[in-house]
């Protein structure tokens, strides 16, 4: 029993240091922290923190230094307070103190406790699905458990074990791995909780996001826990311990922020908030850098097109972002390069038409079963109906465009995909409710939009 | 501009309720699966112990035993039955090397010298064994381990390995 407290004990300590490197991060990239809501904060502080301390880790790799929990948390919890003790940092964790007593009064009622209650009952489940079970699912066991499992038993970032899939980037087993470096043991079954931590933090960004959209909190708990229970995919997901999650939460918080950027909405420091949303995302999975490098031609596209006051100018700006992607892409690239790490090239053989039209009718089939993601695909498409000339009027325009591009962007990815016809029906199967995952939240965000709309 | 709105109103009102009936499917697509987990909770069958159920795990674990963390093993399985990479998982950090479990012996025991290995793992199967796992039944670089599980072990000497006549 005791042991049992000590090994939880452990689990929350390493996710807290998470939550404390990435925050005291935050006071360095953004001006005033506060004026992030508590869940954009706590959810950026994770991001950011995992981001962090990943990247540190590979920085040991490169240094040739063994890892161990010493090594891993010392220097980043060092640099951490040296940035609380900068004015910035001093002045942020004062205004977060002084505000510690005073609790802001939440009057719900009937339909936001159902709401509630409904978002509550789906980690009721997930959470002890994925914190009692060992790691099972293929992409799990098969890549990112095993790579965590191997870097932790050999100290450091060893690919000498593992040949498939050498060249996909490491944060996910980087942070489980450091995740068992915190409980002193592999333990697959524990480390598994960050994945509906993950989950709940991308909820709360998105309710928070639509919340900054204008919409009541009624619309925005609707919203949160229309995504939430839409079928089957982000439910399976908050327990299965693939990158997809992750990488569609930093795809949520890079869209959501640069959105609100365009929209002339947001917070100080949302773009260099953004720019750390878009590295998240290059480091977070194979597919991370170009659904990364469509956000910024998106933005670039709907600026060129919307042609705001000062557009040039605000064309330059994405630079920022821009170069978020580049440092979450290039240090790993480095990497790769460095150790002679054989990259795959997977689609980029041949172009088969045949494919392609197969993708459509997949793709289409996809989007509207209940299965996959319930009703909000449909939706989606209803409420861009709705919107009519707004949507090309609008910076809401950005989202669609990231959003459309992206649906035709895996139809193309399947006409270029190497597999033999006779595989391409399980290939799509085995891969789409993935690749959708990464948008749906997105979507979810294009619908508050719609959903504005009707409140006004 | 009226009608509009109330025919936006009927649309959403359709789209909840379509949504509500869904929630209720999910409620019942998942109720199996959360079943199971309140059975397990209630009875302290968690973590670990579920590992334990799976006759794979316990011969894994008990291979954890006989193959040094150093070394590597060739494993003769099918990819797409699942089952290879639960194995290299659980021995993981020792190199694990796949090879079909058709692969003719040449190339098998030219794998096994090039990438020196010192086991051979061949995963139990409905179909008969293929020729290199035949050659490696009837050759002296080869001694089984008797290890109960759902495979055969041995133990592979690679420099009593000799290629290029085997097929």
């Amino acid at each position: 029993m005791i042991e049992a407290g000590v090994t939880w004990l452990r689990l929350l300590l390493g996710l807290g240091a998470i939550f404390f490197l990435g925050y005291a991060w935050l006071t360095l990239l953004v001006p005033r922290p506060r004026d992030f809501t508590c869940l954009e904060r706590a959810a950026f502080s994770f991001g950011v923190g995992a981001l962090v301390l990943t990247f540190w880790m590979l920085t040991l790799t490169w240094e040739g230094v063994t890892f161990s929990l010493k090594m891993i948390l010392g220097p980043p919890l060092v640099l951490t307070a040296a940035l609380l003790l900068t004015p910035r940092g001093r002045r942020a964790v004062r205004e977060e103190i002084q505000t510690l007593p005073v609790r802001p009064r939440i009057a719900l009622h009937g339909w936001d406790w159902l709401l509630l209650g409904l978002i509550g009952m789906v980690f009721l489940y997930a959470l002890p699905r994925a914190g009692l079970y060992p790691l099972w699912a293929w992409d799990a066991v098969a890549t990112w458990g095993c790579k965590a499992k191997i870097f932790y038993t050999t100290r450091g970032l060893d690919l000498t074990c593992i040949e498939a899939h050498n060249y996909y980037p490491n944060l996910i087993p980087l942070l489980l791995s450091y995740l068992y470096f915190a409980l002193g043991q592999v333990n697959d079954s524990l480390a598994q909780v960050i994945f509906p931590l993950w989950g709940a933090l991308l909820l709360g960004l998105l309710y928070s996001l639509a919340g900054r959209l204008g919409l009541s909190r009624r619309s925005c708990l609707g919203l949160t826990a229309f995504l939430a229970l839409n079928g089957t995919v982000f439910i399976v997901h908050l327990y299965i311990a693939y990158a997809d999650l992750p990488l569609a939460f930093f795809t949520l918080g890079g869209a959501g922020l640069l959105y609100l950027w365009l929209a002339d909405a947001a917070p100080r420091g949302s773009l260099t908030l953004g720019a750390c949303c878009l590295a998240g995302m290059a480091w977070c999975k194979y597919e991370g850098p170009p659904l990364a490098a469509t956000l910024l031609l998106a933005a670039a596209l709907t600026l060129a097109w919307l042609r705001p006051g000062r557009w040039v100018r605000r064309l330059v700006h994405l630079s920022v972002p821009l170069a978020g992607l580049v440092a979450g892409y290039l240090p790993w690239r480095l990497f790769t390069v460095q150790q002679k790490l054989e990259i795959g090239a997977d689609h980029i053989q041949n172009f088969y038409p045949q494919q392609m039209v197969k993708a459509i009718y997949y793709l289409l089939a996809g989007l509207l079963s209940p299965y996959y993601f319930g009703f909000l695909w449909p939706a989606l498409a209803l409420a861009l109906i709705v919107s009519g000339r707004r949507l090309w009027r609008s910076p809401m325009l950005f989202l669609a465009l990231f959003v459309g591009g992206n649906l035709l962007a895996i139809i193309l990815a399947y006409a270029v995909a190497p597999t033999a016809a006779a595989e391409f029906p399980a290939y799509v199967r085995a891969t789409l409710d993935r690749l959708l995952l990464h948008l749906t939240p997105v979507a979810a965000l294009l619908l508050a939009l719609g959903l504005k709309d009707l409140e006004g | 501009m009226a009608a509009a709105k109330t025919w936006r109103l009927w649309l959403v009102r359709l789209i909840l309720g379509l949504w509500a009936l869904q929630v209720l499917w999910l409620v019942w697509h998942f109720g199996p699966e959360a079943k199971d987990l309140a059975h397990r909770v209630a009875r302290g069958d968690v973590g670990a112990a579920i590992r334990q159920e799976e006759p794979l795990y316990r011969w894994a674990t008990a291979l954890q035993a006989v193959i040094p963390e150093s070394a590597a093993y060739v494993f003769l399985d099918d990819y797409t039955a699942g089952k290879e990479i639960e194995v290299r998982y659980y021995l993981a950090p020792r190199r694990h090397i796949l090879l079909s479990p058709e692969v003719p012996a040449s190339f098998l025991f030219y794998a096994l010298h090039q990438e020196h290995a010192s086991f051979l793992l061949i995963r139990e199967s409905q179909k008969p064994l293929g020729p290199g796992a035949q050659a490696a039944l009837h050759s002296h670089a080869f001694h089984r381990v008797n290890l109960p599980g759902p495979g055969l072990v041995f133990r592979v000497d690679p420099s009593l390995l000799r290629w290029g006549f085997y097929d």
